[in-house]
């Protein structure tokens, strides 16, 4: 079944001086369960895309269909934890604006902390956790309001490598974990092939789809990376992205 | 926990206070040189003692005006006013700051307004302030108020204009009205700006409350100071310019703690 549906979205921006096309034309499709990449060169309007799924911008024509449920989660480029808050605080945060933070809540939410491993570290300050600490104490606030779309908006990008990969791995086990459909919008290839069941490759802006591709790769992201297949493949998304066309 | 610091971590803990020592030691030593030198000059005739005064004279005119009680009288009077204009140059700073982030289109009108009043010497409003205020303590609580006001509302909307943004979507995107972004995140975000805006009211109100006294006054360490230079008691008016230090130092110490405390919670670091 999908859960999202994008019908010949059209964003532009306007200034004083320019008119500027974000997003053109683009229609995808997102069903429930699936983890779907969208990549595209640097500045071709990825987070003006998410912005437009969750609600917080409106197309300037076509629809944004969202299907069943309308809750969405989205998870900024770094963890964007709130410092005088704690942990559990913290991950209560989405809860506390919805109005929703009941005992079953609470409970929930207190659950996924114990089952993540930061349970421990309820009572701490972000800046006690290290960063992976921090990105899954920023995923479990997401999850912690129940959404039915996850949208991750390059959320590993501010961590160094090692940490990346680690995150990465983490990040991608607890959503399939959680049987979450997840969105996730990125410029590394390879963080799109380890990760998801289907890769949407993006036109530079205006951004439109030119290319599906589905890895067809089994395992952690870890060990998706390590795969013979990995690199060809890798060869192929980035043939498509950087010769402008298939 | 102590005992296991490494000797390389004791020496090096022995080495700052031994710093820390020494400096507040110079400190000491600097305002002892300086009375010294200043009782000395004043002894010895090598400066008119009845222009300069001495720390004698001033240890001497101290401790009449405490016994009498001219001195709480007045200073108590000043630090009312002080704080009165503090507290409510704060408040609505922090009123008009939020009103101001509040409506991007009240700020755009009121922007160069604001910025003409932060440059307006405020000094010159005193003629006007003595008219419409009366020549009480309102007029110079108003002082008090007006210099510290636009200050603070400058601070805090600058503060408020700085809050992160990501931060603001990430609310949004969880579906944050505007109360809520401000209570949630711009509020709690902006206690540094705010505590730090209060480090620089505690100077703003003592300089709007004596300026007040200046002008209007019958009563206050402002009044006193001026009721000195014109009977040319400079005991008197150096006596005034101690005790404001004290109280003006004291009262930013307090604020400083305070900051201290609150930052611990909402500072970032």
């Amino acid at each position: 079944m999908d859960i999202l549906e994008l019908r010949e979205v059209s964003e532009v921006f306007y200034t004083d001086s320019d008119e500027t096309e974000a997003v053109k034309d683009l229609s995808l499709t997102v069903s429930e369960g699936e983890f779907v990449s969208i990549i595209g060169p640097s500045g071709c309007g990825k987070t003006t895309l998410l912005s437009l799924i969750c609600g917080l911008l409106k197309p300037t024509s076509g629809q944004v269909l969202l299907h069943g449920s309308k809750r969405v989660g989205y998870m900024l480029q770094r963890d964007q934890l709130f410092e005088w808050r704690t942990v559990r605080r913290n991950v209560h945060l989405g809860l506390e604006i919805q109005h929703r933070l009941t005992q079953s809540q609470r409970d929930y939410a207190d659950g996924l902390l114990k089952k993540y491993g930061l349970w421990e570290f309820r009572k701490h300050r972000p800046m006690q956790l290290s960063g992976g600490m921090r990105q899954r104490a920023a995923l479990i606030r997401t999850l912690a309001t129940e959404p039915d779309l996850l949208l991750l908006d390059e959320p590993f990008s501010a961590l160094d490598f090692q940490t990346r990969l680690e995150v990465c791995d983490d990040v991608y086990s607890i959503i399939r974990n959680e049987h979450k459909t997840a969105v996730l919008v990125t410029h590394d290839i390879s963080e799109a092939l380890s990760m998801s069941d289907r890769v949407i490759v993006l036109s530079a802006r205006p951004a439109t789809v030119i290319a599906e591709h589905h890895p067809n790769l089994d395992g952690t992201p870890l060990e998706r990376r390590e795969s013979a297949d990995f690199s060809a493949q890798f060869e192929l998304l980035h043939s498509y992205l950087h010769g402008g066309g298939v | 926990m102590k005992n296991t610091f490494s000797p390389e971590h004791r020496a090096y803990i022995r080495r700052r206070r031994l710093r820390r020592a020494a400096t507040v030691s110079a400190q000491a030593g600097v305002l002892v040189l300086l009375l010294g030198i200043w009782e000395l000059a004043a002894r010895l005739e090598w400066v008119d003692s009845f222009i300069t005064s001495s720390p004698s004279r001033i240890a001497v005119t101290l401790y009449q005006l405490t016994v009498d009680g001219t001195l709480w009288r007045h200073a108590g009077i000043s630090t009312l006013e002080t704080l009165a204009g503090f507290a409510i140059g704060t408040v609505c700073g922090y009123l008009a700051a939020v009103v101001l982030w509040w409506n991007n289109f009240l700020k755009d009108v009121f922007e160069p307004y604001v910025v003409v009043l932060n440059s307006l010497p405020k000094i010159a409003l005193g003629p006007l302030i003595i008219i419409w205020a009366g020549t009480g303590k309102a007029s110079i609580i108003t002082m008090a108020v007006l210099i510290s006001v636009v200050v603070t509302t400058l601070t805090i909307l600058n503060g408020f204009a700085e809050t992160d943004r990501d931060k603001a979507l990430l609310l949004r995107s969880m579906g944050a009205n505007r109360l809520q972004i401000f209570v949630k995140l711009v509020a709690p975000a902006n206690v540094p700006t705010l505590m730090a805006a209060l480090k620089i009211n505690v100077g703003m109100s003592w300089i709007g409350s004596i300026m007040g006294e200046y002008l209007v006054s019958k009563e206050g360490l402002g009044y006193l100071l001026v009721y000195g230079s014109q009977v040319f008691r400079l005991d008197l008016v150096m006596t005034c310019t101690v005790v404001l230090c004290a109280l003006a130092g004291g009262m930013y110490a307090l604020v400083a703690l305070a900051e201290k405390l609150v930052n611990r919670h909402f500072g970032k670091y």
